[in-house]
């Protein structure tokens, strides 16, 4: 077998691949990461697990040299290393293969392996027939069948990210870094992609594996560490763990008393009614969401929550299902009409979906209801003032004016602005998407104040998140997604972490 | 060993039918069929089309296009824009004819003139590559720029050429064997040396890369800032060659010279296929766009279609091809 030949061949250095002590990052405001340390030996493949926010990513793009870390060494084979861009990691023999891939769509399967350096001849003309050549030979080590020739963009994911994996072997990468790389895999590409992952190893090559499912670790893994709010939690070999105690060191902290409920167990009428719902993320997903509740659904990087939102308020293009509000159907599907049946999105991305930034915060507040405002097609700026001033006396929106542009508030008041901005349409249902992302925690909880106020006052609150404490603390009923399916309903208080993750990586 | 599961891509095309089809998916095929179908047409709607005179005349014509089009064509494939050039090729000619004047040599005053346009390209390519000002607006204001400083210079007066060196008019006006006009082979000559460029050679693919997705081009090593700023100034440096030559066809420094060219530069690059969000076309393309609305405009004066049908024609040409092109990408 060439892969044995070439195995062979390679000659192992003695000692650990990479040796991260004491990395430590901050961003303003917040510390990503504190005292972290990681060694990858040789041959063997370490999978660093972390729940969302935990710091991975933040660590592996230390590691590429997109970040700069600002405490801590890093040894390369023994070597100091200083990653001060994605090239100085590339020279150091490492490759990153990020979840966003990181190929030229409009290129050739064959040019993207040596864009970083092009083989060329003497006058400094690309040899192109030794691209061709040596991608198909690199492909044939690896034992998989992708046409050199085939443009990158036409091609499934699962075929891109070999392709990044042989640009990594081309480079001679000592170590590769894998970002969640089965997010978007089918199980017979997952099980490609472990044979793949095992001959890497058997060049001793070292593989760092993103990841939070766990059947994956105990799959692929020799050696797993925990990353919890920045900070190293574990590092043992995979034997030494068992499900439970992987997700006690994910988990780790007890739920603190961020969330006051003050409303009373709301049992109100179905407002919201999805059956059958299907598009090109999600599978037939059917739930019901009642006045007065709040729904939580939940689930991990890619498991379809985002997209979920955003079909129920009309904004993404359904296959098939059905979607009704307040008893009438979600048709025809648009935003529009969602809006008129009263149901809006709080989206996830604030900046590019939420806000104008620099327009003031009245015009901010008053997007969606100027229609209410108007008078013979003009609108009336005193009512529109006087309704807007109330919402931000009510939600306690701490801005000097009504004028003060909305890019100068902080994010937990932008998010107040926008809940504004749908209530005042006089909404029956409002679906949040992470609604603390990016929010400081004195924020977060006067976030969750309102909400449990919205619902209370009767509104129907369905809430995508992938904070667990956020969850629990919030939901009457919790759903759990994964790979765009429901895999679990329930209630408050049956839910315990364990199951919830359990239903999570299902 | 388990089989793995297959991940096999389509094959390579193998028989004919397939290579043509193959074939005609790429652009440039569909391009050069357009360019014969539209010479065939005017040669049998028109008897004074096909002659050789009349077929280099407007090669001759089409060659300073095709030389600024080069330009646009590697400015667009790195993401970026610049309509400066229409005021440039104008701008290029008053050093060009001043030096002449003073000196007395041809060299000098084509040497000044590239150095304008070399100031130019770098002007445009600092503010827009490296203070990340858009490069639609940098251009557009060097645009203005450049022409208000023409004005000003030349009092809005034409500045004559006194020298009249015969070298300085065969250049422009001069063919080879009495045929082949010598704007004509400069277009080719340069052509054949971009298409090579940007096919073979490292710089070229780069310069793809960074205008097809910025963001792996920087993961990838690539200095992006420098390779866009590289990319202006091959732009302005080709503008002051077609520059020079438009001079001498015009047999002086014309202070009009090159208004709307940059636009109708342009619309023969888009016309050729190049995606003006970058990383996508080829220079081919640009050359074969040129010389579509070349061949156009030159037969629809053949059959005495007013001015004013042909630029309402022109622009339903251009907007007909982009949509084609679009709809086919989506069918994709």
């Amino acid at each position: 077998m060439p892969a044995d030949a070439a195995t062979a061949a390679v000659v192992r250095p003695a000692g650990p691949a990479l040796e991260m002590a004491g990395i430590g990052k901050r961003f303003p405001g917040v510390l990503a990461l504190e005292n972290v340390d990681l060694t990858l030996e040789p041959g063997k493949v370490h999978a660093l697990m972390g729940e969302n926010g935990a710091g991975k990513s933040t660590l592996i793009k230390i590691l590429a040299g997109v970040y700069q870390r600002d405490a801590g060494t890093v040894r390369i084979g023994g070597a100091e290393a200083d990653l001060r861009s994605p090239r100085d990691a590339l020279r150091a023999g490492i490759k990153v293969v990020f979840q966003e891939i990181a190929l030229i769509s409009e290129f050739t399967v064959a040019e993207n392996i040596f864009l970083e350096e092009y083989p060329v001849n003497g006058l400094g003309s690309i040899r192109w027939s030794t691209i061709r050549k040596e991608a198909a030979a690199l492909f044939a080590r690896l034992g998989f069948d992708v046409d050199p020739a085939a443009k990158v963009g036409q091609l499934p994911v699962s075929q891109q990210q070999m392709v990044e994996i042989a640009r990594a072997l081309a480079h001679e990468a000592r170590i590769v870094v894998m970002d969640e790389p089965t997010s978007s895999l089918t199980p017979n590409e997952v099980a490609l992609l472990f044979t793949v992952i095992r001959r890497l190893t058997g060049l001793g090559i070292a593989v760092l594996y993103v990841t939070h499912k766990l059947d994956e670790v105990f799959e692929i893994a020799d050696t797993v560490t925990v990353l919890r709010d920045g900070r190293h939690i574990s590092t043992r070999p995979i034997g030494a763990h068992t499900h439970e105690s992987l997700i006690q060191d994910m988990i780790g902290r007890k739920i603190d008393n961020l969330f006051p409920r003050e409303r009373g167990a709301a049992r109100g009428d179905v407002v919201v009614k999805v059956e059958g719902l299907s598009t090109d993320k999600l599978k037939d997903v059917s739930f019901e969401a009642k006045a007065g509740e709040v729904l939580g659904f939940f689930g991990l990087m890619g498991a379809g929550r985002t997209e979920l939102a955003k079909a129920i308020v009309g904004f993404d293009p359904i296959r098939t299902g059905r979607i009704s509000i307040g008893g009438t159907p979600l048709v025809p599907h648009n935003t529009r009409t969602g809006v008129a049946l009263g149901i809006g999105l709080l989206t996830e991305d604030r900046k590019s979906e939420g806000l104008m930034l620099e327009l003031p915060v009245l015009q901010n507040t008053s997007l969606a209801a100027l229609e209410d405002f108007a008078r013979a097609g003009f609108v009336d700026e005193g009512r529109e003032r006087s309704a807007v001033q109330q919402f931000v006396d009510r939600f306690r929106v701490k801005t000097p004016s009504l004028n003060q542009q909305i890019k100068n508030l902080s994010g937990g008041n932008q998010q107040k602005v926008l809940l504004a901005r749908w209530l005042m349409r006089g909404l029956k249902v409002i679906v949040v998407d992470e609604p603390t992302r990016g929010i400081d925690v004195g924020a977060k909880s006067e976030i969750f104040a309102l909400i449990d106020r919205l619902a209370g006052e009767g509104l129907a609150v369905i809430m995508m998140t992938s904070e667990m404490p956020e969850l629990l603390g919030l939901s009457d009923r919790i759903a759990v997604m994964a790979e765009g399916r429901i895999t679990a309903v329930m209630d408050r208080e049956g839910a315990t972490q364990e199951a919830i993750l359990n239903a999570a990586i299902a | 060993m388990p089989q793995s599961p297959s991940l096999s891509a389509a094959a390579g095309p193998k028989r004919p039918t397939e290579l043509l089809r193959a074939l005609f998916r790429r652009n440039e095929t569909v391009l050069l069929v357009c360019l014969v179908a539209l010479i065939v047409f005017f040669s049998f709607a028109s008897g004074t089309f096909l002659t050789t005179r009349n077929i280099t005349n407007v090669l001759g014509q089409a060659s300073l296009a095709m030389i600024a089009g080069i330009g646009i064509g590697v400015v667009v494939l790195a993401g970026e824009i610049d309509v400066s050039i229409g005021s440039l090729v104008g701008a290029v000619g008053i050093p060009l004819v001043v030096v002449m004047n003073q000196t007395g040599s041809l060299e000098l005053g084509m040497a000044a003139a590239l150095l304008l346009a070399l100031g130019v390209g770098v002007a445009n390519g600092y503010l827009a590559a490296y203070l990340g000002i858009n490069s639609l607006i940098v251009t557009l204001g060097t645009m203005f720029v450049i022409r208000g400083g023409i004005y000003l210079y030349t009092g809005q007066r034409a500045i004559s050429d006194d020298l009249q060196l015969e070298s300085f008019y065969q250049m422009g006006n001069g063919r080879l064997l009495g045929t082949v006009p010598y704007p004509a082979l400069v277009a080719l000559v340069l052509l054949v040396a971009f298409v090579y460029l940007m096919r073979h050679r490292p710089f070229g693919r780069q310069i793809y890369a960074v205008g097809g997705n910025p963001e792996v081009a920087r993961l990838a090593g690539y200095n992006v800032k420098r390779l866009k700023f590289a990319a202006f100034v091959i732009c302005s440096l080709l503008a002051g060659i077609s520059g020079i030559l438009l001079s001498s066809r015009l047999g002086s420094a014309v202070h009009v010279a090159g208004l709307g060219f940059e636009f109708q530069v342009v619309a023969a690059v888009v016309l050729g296929g190049v995606s003006l969000a970058g990383g996508v076309g080829s220079l081919l393309g640009v050359a074969l766009g040129v010389l579509i609305l070349a061949f156009l405009s030159n037969g629809l004066g053949m059959l005495n279609i007013a001015t004013e049908w042909q630029l309402v024609i022109t622009g339903l040409i251009i907007i007909a091809a982009v949509a084609f092109d679009e709809l086919k990408r989506r069918r994709q």
